[in-house]
């Protein structure tokens, strides 16, 4: 009885193509924006150079610059018209190299700082970085020049073997996200339309027991929601070179038990929203502000204070924090028994919950 | 033989509002019990709480001698419900909604045979949306005789259809009463209880007006019957009161002449020896019993239907 049930209900489901495009549409737009867009490589930096000096020094400095990664060095001559161009901010960063620059620092006892000029817009998020990059190479174009010894040389090991970007740090966030959404906002609006339409009472008066028809709804929705996971790590996999690089299996473990969680709020809406627009409405207003709340797309660690520890308690946050886990450091889901206590401890309110407001009329 | 229902002094408030206020009644089995009412009369409650489906604020409900809240799941297996206008799962095929509802019983027929019964076999591959009004009906009637049940409810079977499709529904609720079963229904119809059921409870404001035959609730009216009466002049209009079994005389615009009477045989006759007395020559005489609609109005003083 609970498998023809749950059969009969997954049935629906898939026959629902609407709620089922939306399920999926949901998070594989997100999927595809960030994929597309690429939004964790920073933007590239223009910067416009005024060489007046042209000797050797500074076309090395120059050559220099321009093969930094991220910038995108063009020289010109106009140096009015230059500075024009960052003032109205068509460009980013200017640079003016005086006149004689090598001859000023071959200059013995010559030892006043050279002026080196950089232009730039005050309001400019990224200046920080650019002007240490560029000090950075002034300092050390001076250093070789004055052959001043270097006393203690910092070296840069990049210890990262595997280049996480953010569109790997994402890909966990939309398969939680999506599962969550749909588990609740699909649920709820099914049981709200079966209750309006009579169909849970009609149920009632059938010997058919009342457990079976929630398992049956979970397991069809639990079934789902491993559906919904694979195919959107596949997406994020395949056409947008994401990576997981733990175990699925384990992501795929975390999904269903937090999806238990998800399915009872569901049951819950679907039980106190008056009607099917109501309980939509309500499961978008749970399900949305936890999907920014609890770290979909920034970590949630860039929310202040107190807010940052409450939201650790918002049962999305703990199935990132694990899926996290498992997807970029190849953990264990059982390596995170703080977030599997949080989500145990949501399984049992939400089930009492969703079963003390239940009705059938 | 146990009775198919017996309901004793049932009580149901919401609230403060009174919507069953202490009725009692016996449905005996193998009948097409009715109960006739207005809207807002306690028909449906009264109904899901023999069902189960609402708990009585007071009193007894008992199906096939089981008490229905103390043995609900076996009350279940043996009745077959069909609620006022409920729908079906909308993305399953007719033949999937009775294959899971059959599976929720030990016992249940076969969908086709359902199907072939009710007439929508075309159907059976079907969603319920695409069905018709009366379609969808018939359909909600043969998903209540999945678990092949004694006892059969139907709420409102015909409310919102038209004549015909109400018609070809009646031929089928009694071809399922003459499967054996026992059949309780509500409707706001006096046609329909009349032609449908063996036994009618007039249900008005919470509480049962009357219950008995069709047939003998009518006869118990002060005035079961209406003579109409015309001439092929003009009909003289004394001495019509005096008539044996007359107790009012009305007439209508076209001069015919209407004759309330408490016992139609007499009055005809009486009728006739006053025509040839008088020299009338009556051109048309037409008895025309009293229906279950002036019963109610005689019970409540008011229509059944506004
Ligand atoms: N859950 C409820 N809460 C409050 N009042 C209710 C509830 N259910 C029914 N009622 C009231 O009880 C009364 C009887 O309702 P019921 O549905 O039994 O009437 P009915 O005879 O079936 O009417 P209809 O012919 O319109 O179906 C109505 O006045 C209704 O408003
Ligand atoms: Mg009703």
């Amino acid at each position: 009885m609970l498998l023809a049930l749950t059969l009969a209900n997954l049935k629906m489901i898939l026959r629902n193509r609407q709620a089922l495009f939306w399920a999926m549409a949901f998070p594989l737009i997100f999927v595809t924006i960030f994929g597309l867009f690429r939004l964790d490589q920073p933007p590239t930096i223009n910067l416009l150079v005024v060489d007046h000096a042209q000797d050797s020094l500074s076309t090395a400095l120059v050559k220099n610059l321009a093969g930094l990664e991220r910038f995108e060095v063009a020289e010109v001559q106009d140096e009015e018209r230059a500075r024009r161009d960052v003032q109205d901010g068509e460009v980013g960063y200017l640079l003016v190299i005086p006149e004689g620059l090598a001859e000023k620092l071959a200059t013995p006892g010559g030892n006043q700082p050279v002026p080196i000029e950089l232009v730039y817009d005050r309001g400019s998020q990224t200046a920080a970085i650019i002007i240490g990059t560029i000090q950075r190479f002034v300092q050390e174009t001076n250093q070789q020049i004055t052959h001043a010894p270097t006393v203690l040389e910092l070296k840069a090991v990049g210890v990262q073997a595997k280049n996480l970007t953010y569109f790997d740090f994402l890909l966990p966030g939309f398969v939680g996200m999506g599962v969550m959404t749909y588990a609740i906002i699909g649920l709820s609006s099914a049981m709200a339309l079966y209750r309006e339409q009579k169909i849970l009472k009609r149920m009632l008066a059938t010997p058919l027991k009342v457990r079976t028809f929630f398992a049956a709804q979970i397991m069809a929705f639990l079934g789902l929601s491993v559906a919904q996971a694979c195919i959107i790590v596949a997406a994020g996999v395949l056409f947008f070179n994401g990576h997981i690089y733990g175990n699925f299996l384990y992501l795929l473990v975390l999904v269903v038990i937090a999806n238990v969680v998800f399915l009872n709020l569901g049951f819950f809406v679907g039980a106190v929203a008056k009607n099917v627009r109501a309980a939509d409405g309500m499961a978008n207003a749970i399900s949305m502000p936890m999907m920014f709340l609890s770290g979909t797309f920034f970590p949630k660690e860039s929310l202040p204070g107190v807010l940052a520890d409450v939201v650790e308690f918002l049962p999305l946050s703990p199935l990132l924090d694990a899926m996290r886990g498992v997807a970029l450091d190849g953990k264990a889901f059982w390596q995170y028994p703080t977030e599997l206590a949080i989500l145990g401890g949501w399984i049992v309110v939400s089930s009492v919950l969703a079963v003390r407001v239940f009705r059938f009329s | 033989m146990t009775e198919a229902i017996e309901v004793e002094g049932l009580v149901k408030r919401f609230g403060s509002f009174t919507a069953v206020d202490g009725i009692s009644f016996t449905v005996h089995q193998g009948e097409v019990f009715g109960i006739l009412g207005p809207n807002g009369a306690g028909k449906t409650t009264t109904m899901e709480i023999i069902e189960g489906l609402q708990e009585p604020t007071a009193g007894q409900t008992r199906v096939l001698g089981m008490d229905t809240h103390r043995e609900r799941a076996k009350v279940k297996e043996r009745i077959g419900v069909q609620l006022q206008a409920s729908a079906y799962f909308e993305y399953l095929t007719l033949t999937e909604i009775l294959n899971l509802f059959g599976r929720f019983y030990p016992r249940h027929l076969d969908p086709g045979g359902l199907l072939a019964k009710v007439g929508l076999v075309d159907k059976a591959k079907a969603t319920v949306g695409r069905l018709s009004g009366g379609q969808k009906q018939r359909f909600t009637i043969a998903a209540a005789l999945v678990n092949d049940p004694e006892v059969v409810f139907l709420d409102e079977p015909t409310t919102g259809l038209d004549p015909q499709a109400r018609r070809n529904l009646w031929e089928f609720i009694q071809a399922i009463h003459q499967d054996g079963r026992t059949i309780v229904l509500t409707t706001h119809y006096m046609e329909e209880a009349q032609l449908l059921c063996q036994r009618v409870a007039i249900m008005d404001a919470a509480k049962i007006a009357a219950l008995d035959t069709p047939h003998d609730l009518v006869r118990r009216l002060p005035v079961p019957y209406e003579i109409r009466v015309t001439a092929a002049g003009s009909l003289p209009q004394d001495n019509l009161a005096g008539l044996a079994g007359v107790k009012e005389v009305a007439f209508d615009a076209d001069g015919a002449c209407r004759l309330r009477s408490a016992n139609a045989a007499r009055t005809l006759q009486a009728l006739m020896a006053w025509a040839s007395e008088k020299g009338v020559a009556l051109a048309e005489v037409e008895v025309v019993p009293a229906n279950l609609e002036d019963v109610f109005l005689a019970l409540t003083g008011h229509q059944l239907r506004d």
